[in-house]
């Protein structure tokens, strides 16, 4: 219903739990969320149309939509954790086997028309911080926005680090690059660390894929940032167990859990049912 | 045969036995009655209209009964069911009355309807004196209380003075003296027991004992009987909302002996009684649960109720946990017990497949689940079609073939109450509010899907013009000197070898 359902190949990944046509997708009927969130699932200028479903990860984003008078929620579980069942050797190595950190810098965003942001931060402390407190090979992942930033890239290839780029997620079904999280699945299962400046969707990504978290450097701005639901202070508040360079995996594993809704997980059977993706006469 | 006999306050012509209040009996009370009856009473009084089977009952049980109605019609009609000299039919009022004492004195119908309009003006403590003042010393008495203070009555949507017909030539409604609580009741007469008391018209469907109706909680086999009562008396009363959402919350005040339709008072000695009567079951309630017949029955919360909670809260891993151990129908009766579930009193549809028990399960909880409006997170289309029904089936272990799901369909219609003539008025708005609002989704979802085309055909777009753009390029690539040289060099390579040539040339012309 929404293209941003596309991004990431989101729709195509649940299409294929449910025994689907992952190339072309069927429609679902409303919103999926497509990253973690603080607030009710979407940025907080998200518009929606009267009566839509919107599709969450958790029950928390639920329950933060219901506060703004929003309803018919139906919560999921995130299609990375299907994709981790439906691809269960993808990029696996042996534990022992598993090194170095993949760091994800907070990215921007961008979309045709001149639309997006920016990021904007001091990108050569970060980069000293990650060399002090990174002990094995350090991976950077940039997202397209700031991997197409010449001055930025380079600023981290420079630093030695090797810099990747997953692909993009897509705009207006266009472009939309359906083995995006195939590809950092892949990633995640032969990093040890996982890292980032910002607690985001990479990291509990990184943690599902059995990687020990870290969060830590500077959090870098986001033009207009929208502080509407707390910004990073709530999340300072909310999960203070998931910042640090020494993150308790343990700890770690239960809240990516609960973000990403793992307990909510359903059945293909539901889901089709859910998604009105069964056949009706 | 004799006939009937009469005195003071008779009336005629009426009758309360066609009346929109039937006269009081029906199965639960008679199953009481059989109990708490003395084996043989001396002599018995019947004051009011109650029912053929309870008088015959009462002239069973006793060596002579006399049954006092006012209407001389009705009279005139009990005395040809019952034309021995073991029953003696008067035909007047209570207060015209003066032939005690009895030793079983039965007025189960209550004290409304044992006056007539030549009657002086009593309230209810002086019919309820002039009913024990018939009473002997050791006499078991029986008497049936109308509660003003009931859930039917407090949500009927008639005005006061349009809900008794032509019963009230005085405001026998208006009473300060009437007893409208249980204690008031406890308080106006020495009861031994007292029972909450649901009717369908006039008719018992259920008592249950008040302090039992007063300790149970919602969910609860006691508060289920209660339920079933109400239900029962509210399909008679055109309502304002549906009973069920203030009887939950009189269960959760401990109120539901409280606002029962009204109340059975037992004074003297009494047989061995239950704690509650229905229509097929006498129940117990001990220790250890509720005990029917010989088997126990745990005090638990009901499955429906915990499911409801659980659909409530949005807890959809926790519904489909429960809905795991689902195995069994009707879930509004089955209780939780050990690592499975105790049936309440309801009967099994006979020859039914555990399979078709638990879809007509499922499809008894989605009926009751929308009919009241309750919370859920399943969307409209899931709840409109058999999807959510195939879920919950899913949940349960057990795969929904379109034979188990019309199966199972009939066997929940088979039990669905009958509907109600009129639908209650927040009822009738709510599902008019719902009918708005799925028209706004509606539009919504067609203004979605357009913008979705909107979306699809820019996209279609955008592919039509990377095509143009390519079959632009292709001409220009033709057109290019680079090509033309291309197929001049082709050309001459054809006659790098003459004798190939002229063979081609020969083919060609003599095709």
């Amino acid at each position: 219903m929404h293209h941003h359902n596309h991004y990431y190949g989101l729709t195509h990944i649940l299409a294929r739990h449910c025994g689907l046509d992952d190339e072309f997708p069927p429609r679902i009927p409303g919103y999926l969320q497509h990253g973690w969130n603080v607030g009710c699932g979407w940025n907080p200028v998200h518009e929606f149309f009267d009566g839509a479903w919107r599709f969450v990860w958790s029950d928390a984003p639920r329950r933060r939509g219901h506060a703004l008078s929003r309803r018919n929620y139906a919560v999921t579980g995130a299609p990375m954790l299907y994709l981790m069942d439906l691809e269960p050797d993808l990029g696996k190595v042996k534990e022992s086997e598993r090194e170095g950190t993949l760091w994800f810098l907070f990215h921007g965003w961008d979309a045709p028309g001149g639309l997006g942001a920016k990021i904007e931060g001091d990108h050569a402390r970060l980069i000293s911080e990650i060399k002090e407190t990174e002990t094995e090979p350090v991976t950077i992942s940039l997202y397209y926005t700031e991997y197409e930033r010449a001055d930025v890239r380079r600023a981290y290839e420079e630093a030695g680090f090797e810099v990747i780029c997953f692909g993009k997620r897509g705009w207006n079904y266009e472009g939309t690059d359906r083995k995006f999280l195939y590809k950092q699945l892949a990633a995640f299962r032969r990093f040890k660390r996982v890292a980032s400046n910002r607690l985001a969707t990479a990291i509990f990504y990184g943690v599902a894929a059995g990687c020990e978290p870290a969060v830590y450097g500077d959090a870098m701005a986001l033009e207009g940032d929208n502080p509407l639901f707390g910004g990073q202070s709530r999340i300072a508040r909310l999960w203070p167990d998931m910042l640090g360079k020494d993150i308790d995996l343990a700890t770690a594993r239960a809240i990516t859990d609960d973000e990403l809704g793992k307990d909510w997980m359903m059945s293909p059977a539901e889901m089709r049912s859910l998604f009105d993706w069964n056949h009706h006469d | 045969m004799t006939d009937i006999e009469v005195v003071r306050g008779e009336i005629q012509p009426w009758t309360d036995y066609t009346s929109y209040r039937k006269p009081a009996g029906g199965d639960a009370l008679l199953a009481f009655l059989t109990d708490a009856l003395p084996a043989k009473a001396a002599r018995a009084l019947v004051a009011g209209p109650h029912s053929h089977e309870l008088i015959r009952l009462v002239a069973a049980r006793s060596e002579h009964v006399t049954v006092l109605i006012r209407s001389v019609s009705d009279a005139t009609d009990l005395r040809e069911a019952f034309p021995g000299s073991e029953v003696t039919v008067i035909a007047g009022a209570l207060d015209g009355l003066a032939n005690g004492p009895y030793d079983l004195v039965i007025a189960a119908d209550g004290l409304d309807r044992v006056l007539g309009y030549d009657s002086p003006a009593l309230n209810w403590p002086q019919r309820a004196a002039l009913v024990t003042g018939l009473a002997g010393p050791d006499a078991l008495v029986l008497i049936g209380v109308e509660n003003e203070f009931g859930l039917a009555g407090l949500y009927d949507r008639r005005p006061v003075d349009a809900r008794h017909g032509d019963d009230e030539w005085r405001p026998l409604h208006d009473d300060p003296e009437r007893p409208t609580s249980p204690d008031q009741v406890l308080a106006a007469l020495p009861v031994a027991r007292l029972y909450a008391s649901f009717d369908a018209a006039g008719e018992t469907h259920t008592l249950l004992d008040a302090a039992a109706a007063a300790a149970t909680r919602p969910g609860r086999p006691g508060a289920r009987l209660a339920l079933e009562g109400l239900a029962a008396t509210a399909a008679h009363t055109p309502l304002v909302a549906p009973i069920n959402t203030g009887a939950d919350a009189a269960a959760r005040a401990g109120l539901l002996g409280a606002v029962a339709p009204g109340w059975l008072a037992v004074l003297g000695p009494a047989g061995a009684t239950h704690t509650a009567y229905t229509a097929t079951h006498s129940l117990d309630l001990g220790d250890a649960g509720w005990t029917v017949g010989d088997r126990v029955v745990p005090d638990t919360v009901s499955a429906e109720t915990e499911l409801f909670r659980l659909a409530a809260a949005e807890d959809v891993p926790g519904f489909r946990a429960f809905a795991a151990r689902v195995d069994d129908f009707p879930l509004d009766d089955l209780y939780p017990a050990a690592d499975g579930f105790a049936r309440g009193i309801t009967e099994a549809p006979e020859g039914a497949s555990r399979e078709e028990l638990v879809a007509a399960s499922w499809f008894r909880f989605r009926d009751r689940l929308i009919a009241a409006h309750r919370r859920h997170p399943w969307p409209p289309w899931m709840v409109d079609s058999d999807d959510l029904v195939t879920t919950w089936l899913g949940m349960s272990g057990v795969e929904a073939t379109p034979e188990l799901l019309a199966r199972g369909r009939e066997l929940a219609e088979a039990f669905a109450p009958a509907e109600a003539e009129v639908p209650d008025v927040a009822t009738a708005l709510a599902d008019t509010d719902e009918d708005k609002k799925r028209i706004k989704e509606l539009t919504g979802k067609v203004f979605g899907l357009e913008r979705t085309l909107r979306f699809r055909d820019q996209s279609l777009k955008t592919r039509e013009a990377q095509l143009r753009k390519f079959r632009d390029e292709l001409r220009q690539y033709r057109n290019s000197p680079v090509l033309k040289l291309h197929d001049t060099a082709k050309k001459v390579a054809k006659i790098r070898h003459p004798k190939q040539f002229a063979r081609a040339v020969k083919k060609k012309l003599k095709g």
